[in-house]
C-alpha cells in the first residue's frame, strides 16, 4: 500500500469513524444538553425520560365487565350480555382541505355520507338506502354540532378558532355488532384522504332477552345512567330496573384493561391478550320457560275471550301463578294488562296488584282455626240467613250490613262451609278467633309483609290500618273487621302473597316463595336454599281436612262453588276433574280508586288450585279483576286457566320423565345458544359452540 | 491485513445494526398483524353472539307459528291468484 493509498484509507475511515462521534454528540445533546422537560400543549411539562417515551408509545383500552347471565330452572337462557362497539372517531381535518371553505365542507359531508354507507352496510336491513339516509341525518347534525361549522364564514380558509373547526371528537354509532358494518368501519380510514381519521372501537356490552314477551316482569329490564366519580368524571352504569335483573349480585364488576403499543402514526401493536376475566356469573332462576309460555297464553287467552266477538268486556288486569309446593319455586308468573301499550312498562301484577281476595281465604281462615284448637271440623253450624245461630252469633253484634250467601245454605260442617263457600259459616268460624289470634293469623300467613324476593316495587297490602287499631273495642273488632277477613275484605293482598299463604298452609308458617334457586359464580353454584323442611306446619289432620274439602269443591255436587268449572271442563277436556284437582273460588266486590275515574266498583275473581288432589305438588293462582258492571265469577271465569295450566303443566313433566320431550327445549327445537351463560365472550376468547338446555 | 479485518468488523457492526433494525421492523410488523388478526376475533365474537340470539329468538314457538301463518297465508294468496 503507497502513501496515497494510505491516505485515501484513512480519510475513508476518518469519515467512517465520524458516524459514532455524531451519534453520540446527538445523543448527549437530546439527553444531557437538553434534558429535563419540555412545554407540551398541556399545562403539565412533559418529562424527557424513557417512562414517557415508553407511556406515549402505550395504550389502553377498558373492556367492561358483564353482567351475567339468567337462566330458568333448566338452563335455557332468558337474559344474557351481548358483545357490541360502540364507534367514536377522532377526527382531525388535514390543513391541505382547510384552506378553502367550500373544500372543507365538502371533506366533511363526504365523511358522514362514507361512515353512513359503512353503518348500513348489513344485508340484513329490509331497506339499506333508509338506513343510509337515517345514519347520514343523524351524523350531519353530530358532526355540525362538534365542528361547530355554524361558526364558518361563507368563503375564504378555514378560521384557525375555534380549534373545534380543525378538530373535534364525536360518537359515531353505540350498540354496533354486525360483522360486515364493524369491517367496513375499519377499513375507513385505511383510505388515503381519512388518513387523520381515528376510528375507536371501544367494547360495550348490550343487554338481550330472547324470551322478552314472556318474562317482561319476572326477569325485569335494565337502564343507564350517569354516575359522578371522585375528580368529576362521570361514567355510564347499567343498573337493574326490575324483576330479577334487580338483584344486586348481578351488578358487573369493575371493568378490567388491555394494554396495547401503537407506532408515531398510531397504529395499535399487539402487546398481550386481555387478561382472563371472572367467568360472567350466571342467576338460576325458578321460572320454567315452558309453564311460563302456557301460563302466559292461558291468561291472555282467558282475558281476552269473547272480546272479539264484543260479547263479552275485557278484563282490567289479571294474574296467572304457579309455584312447586315442595320448594316454593314460583315456575311461571304471567300478567296481563287491558289497552298497556308498552308492556314492558306495565306494572307486574302478580307481584304489584293488590285486590281484595274474598273467599279464596276461606280455607285458610278454617284451617287456622282449626289449628289453634277453636274450631271443631265436625261441628254442624245453622248457615241460614236469619237463624237462631245467625241472630246469637252475627246480628246480635250490630253490624251495620249484614252477611249475605250467594245461594241459601243451611246445616253445613266446616268441610261444607268450604264447598259452598257460605260468607256465614266462614263468618261464624272467624268469629271463634280471638283478635291476637286474627293478628296471628295474618303474621302466619305473611299478609302484609314483603315476599323476600328481592323484587323492587313490591306493595306489602295487608289488613286497613284501622283492623287492628289500639282503640278499636272487642266488639266492634268483632262486628266489622273479624267477620269481614273471615271472607276475605278488610284486607289487600297480591297474587303472589295469596299463594304464599296457601303455600304456608300446605306447608308450614316458615315456607316462602323462591325466584332464584342460586347464583353461579366461576361456574359453581351457591344455592339459594329451598327444599327444606318449612317449620310451624299445621298439624296433618288439618291440612287433610281442608285439602279434602278443597278437592270437593271441584265436583258436581250442585252447590259446590266449582260445579260449573267441572262441568265445563268435562265438556271441553273429557276430564272429571273431581278427585284430579282442588282449589277454591273467590269472587270480591270492591271499591276501588282508580286514577281519572274516581272511585269505582271492581270485581274479582280468582281461584286457587293444586294438583294432585291427593298428593299437592303443584299450586296455581289467577285473578282477573273487571272495571265495569259486568258479572263475573271465579269458578267460571278464573279457574279455567287455572285448571289448564296444572293439567299441561302435569303433561309436560311426565314428557320430560319420558324424554320424549327435546333435550334442548320445547316442541323438538333445538334451542341452544353459542357459548356457554357464564362465557363472556370477550373475556375468554372464542367461546365454544355449546348448547344450553336442561 | 489489519485494516482489512478492521473494515471486516466494521461491515459487521453496520450489517448487525441493519439487521438488528430489520428484525425489529418486523416484530413490529407482525405485533401490528396480530393486533389486526386479534381484533377480527372479537369482531366475529360479537357477531357470533348476535347471530345466536338472533337464531334462538327465530326458534321461539312464537316466532315459528308466525312464520308458519304467513306461509300459510302467501299460499293461500297464490292458490287465490292461481284460481282466478
Amino acid at each position: 500500500m503507497n502513501r496515497s493509498e494510505l491516505l485515501r484509507v484513512r480519510v475513508a475511515f476518518f469519515v467512517l469513524g465520524l458516524v459514532p462521534v455524531f451519534l453520540a454528540g446527538w445523543l448527549g445533546w437530546v439527553q444531557v444538553a437538553q434534558a429535563g422537560e419540555v412545554q407540551g400543549r398541556g399545562a403539565v411539562p412533559l418529562r424527557l425520560i424513557p417512562a414517557t417515551a415508553d407511556r406515549q408509545a402505550q395504550l389502553s383500552e377498558s373492556v367492561p365487565a358483564p353482567r351475567g347471565s339468567i337462566v330458568d330452572r333448566n338452563g335455557v337462557v332468558l337474559a344474557l350480555d351481548c358483545e357490541t362497539y360502540e364507534v367514536r372517531a377522532d377526527i382531525k381535518v388535514p390543513r391541505g382541505v382547510c384552506r378553502d371553505v367550500a373544500t372543507y365542507k365538502t371533506w366533511l359531508a363526504q365523511l358522514v355520507d362514507d361512515l353512513a354507507l359503512a353503518l348500513s352496510d348489513d344485508t340484513t336491513l329490509a331497506d339499506r338506502n333508509d338506513a343510509r339516509r337515517h345514519h347520514a341525518e343523524r351524523l350531519a347534525k353530530v358532526f355540525q354540532r362538534e365542528f361547530k361549522t355554524a361558526s364558518l364564514p361563507a368563503s375564504g380558509p378555514v378560521p384557525k378558532e375555534p380549534k373545534e373547526l380543525q378538530r373535534a371528537e364525536l360518537l359515531v354509532a353505540g350498540g354496533v355488532d354486525v360483522l360486515s358494518v364493524i369491517e367496513a368501519l375499519r377499513r375507513l380510514p385505511e383510505q388515503r384522504r381519512y388518513a387523520t381519521v381515528g376510528l375507536h372501537f371501544l367494547r360495550s356490552f348490550r343487554r338481550d332477552w330472547p324470551e322478552r314477551a314472556l318474562t317482561h316482569g319476572l326477569v325485569g329490564t335494565t337502564g343507564t345512567r350517569w354516575l359522578k366519580k371522585e375528580g368529576g368524571a362521570a361514567t355510564l352504569e347499567t343498573f337493574g330496573v326490575c324483576g330479577l335483573e334487580a338483584t344486586p349480585e348481578l351488578s358487573p364488576e369493575a371493568a378490567v384493561a388491555r394494554h396495547f403499543l401503537r407506532d408515531g402514526e398510531g397504529r395499535p401493536y399487539f402487546q398481550a391478550p386481555l387478561p382472563d376475566m371472572h367467568a360472567a356469573k350466571v342467576l338460576h332462576s325458578t321460572i320454567d320457560i315452558e309453564m311460563q309460555r302456557i301460563a302466559v297464553r292461558e291468561l291472555t287467552a282467558q282475558a281476552e275471550r269473547g272480546a272479539r266477538e264484543g260479547k263479552v268486556t275485557i278484563p282490567k288486569w289479571g294474574a296467572l301463578v304457579m309455584v312447586e309446593i315442595a320448594t316454593g319455586d314460583v315456575l311461571a308468573a304471567a300478567s296481563w294488562h287491558r289497552d298497556v301499550k308498552n308492556p314492558g312498562a306495565a306494572s307486574f301484577t302478580p307481584l304489584q296488584a293488590l285486590f281484595e281476595p274474598g273467599s279464596i281465604v276461606k280455607p285458610l281462615v278454617l284451617a287456622y282455626a282449626h289449628e289453634a284448637g277453636v274450631l271443631d271440623w265436625g261441628h254442624v253450624f245453622d248457615c241460614a240467613p236469619g237463624s237462631a245461630d245467625y241472630r246469637e252469633r252475627i246480628a246480635k253484634l250490630g253490624r251495620a250490613k249484614g252477611v249475605r250467601d250467594d245461594h241459601d245454605c243451611h246445616d253445613l260442617s266446616a268441610h261444607g262451609i268450604l264447598v259452598n263457600s257460605s260468607n256465614i259459616g266462614a263468618a261464624y268460624c272467624g268469629l271463634l278467633l280471638s283478635r291476637e289470634q286474627w293478628n296471628g293469623y295474618m303474621g302466619f300467613f305473611g299478609f302484609g309483609k314483603t315476599l323476600g324476593l328481592g323484587l323492587p316495587h313490591e306493595p306489602f297490602g295487608g289488613p286497613h290500618k284501622l283492623s287492628f287499631a289500639a282503640n278499636k273495642s272487642m266488639r266492634e273488632f268483632r262486628a266489622n273487621s273479624a267477620i269481614s277477613f273471615s271472607f276475605g275484605y278488610e284486607l289487600m293482598v297480591t297474587p303472589l302473597q295469596m299463594t304464599r299463604a296457601y303455600l304456608r298452609m300446605l306447608r308450614g308458617g316458615k315456607a316462602d316463595l323462591r325466584l332464584s334457586r342460586g347464583l353461579a359464580i366461576d361456574g359453581v353454584l351457591q344455592p339459594n336454599g329451598g327444599e327444606t323442611v318449612a317449620g310451624g306446619a299445621f298439624r296433618p289432620e288439618v291440612v287433610d281436612a281442608v285439602r279434602s274439602a278443597l278437592v270437593d269443591v271441584v265436583s258436581r255436587d250442585p252447590k259446590a262453588t266449582g260445579t260449573y268449572l267441572h262441568r265445563d271442563m268435562l265438556k271441553e277436556l273429557g276430564i272429571d276433574l273431581h278427585g284430579v284437582i282442588g282449589g277454591k273460588t273467590g269472587t270480591a266486590s270492591s271499591n276501588v280508586l282508580i286514577k281519572d275515574r274516581g272511585t269505582v266498583n271492581v270485581r274479582n275473581a280468582s281461584f286457587v288450585g293444586f294438583l294432585p288432589a291427593d298428593n299437592p305438588r303443584w299450586l296455581a293462582m289467577c285473578v282477573l279483576q273487571k272495571d265495569d258492571s259486568a258479572k263475573f265469577y271465579g269458578g267460571t271465569y278464573a279457574a279455567p286457566p287455572v285448571v289448564r295450566l296444572l293439567l299441561q303443566c302435569q303433561q309436560l313433566e311426565q314428557r320430560r320423565l319420558l324424554h320424549q320431550d327435546s333435550q334442548n327445549g320445547s316442541s323438538g327445537q333445538a334451542r341452544g345458544i353459542t357459548g356457554t351463560p357464564e362465557d363472556s365472550g370477550w373475556g375468554r376468547g372464542a367461546p365454544e359452540t355449546t348448547s344450553v338446555g336442561r | 491485513m489489519r485494516w482489512l479485518l478492521a473494515g471486516m468488523l466494521f461491515a459487521l457492526a453496520v450489517g448487525l445494526a441493519i439487521h438488528t433494525a430489520a428484525l425489529r421492523a418486523e416484530n413490529a410488523r407482525s405485533r401490528h398483524r396480530i393486533e389486526t388478526q386479534y381484533r377480527a376475533v372479537w369482531d366475529r365474537v360479537s357477531e357470533f353472539r348476535r347471530l345466536s340470539v338472533q337464531k334462538l329468538k327465530e326458534a321461539s314457538p312464537e316466532s315459528l307459528a308466525e312464520a308458519h301463518w304467513a306461509h300459510l297465508r302467501r299460499e293461500g294468496e297464490r292458490r287465490e291468484g292461481f284460481a282466478q
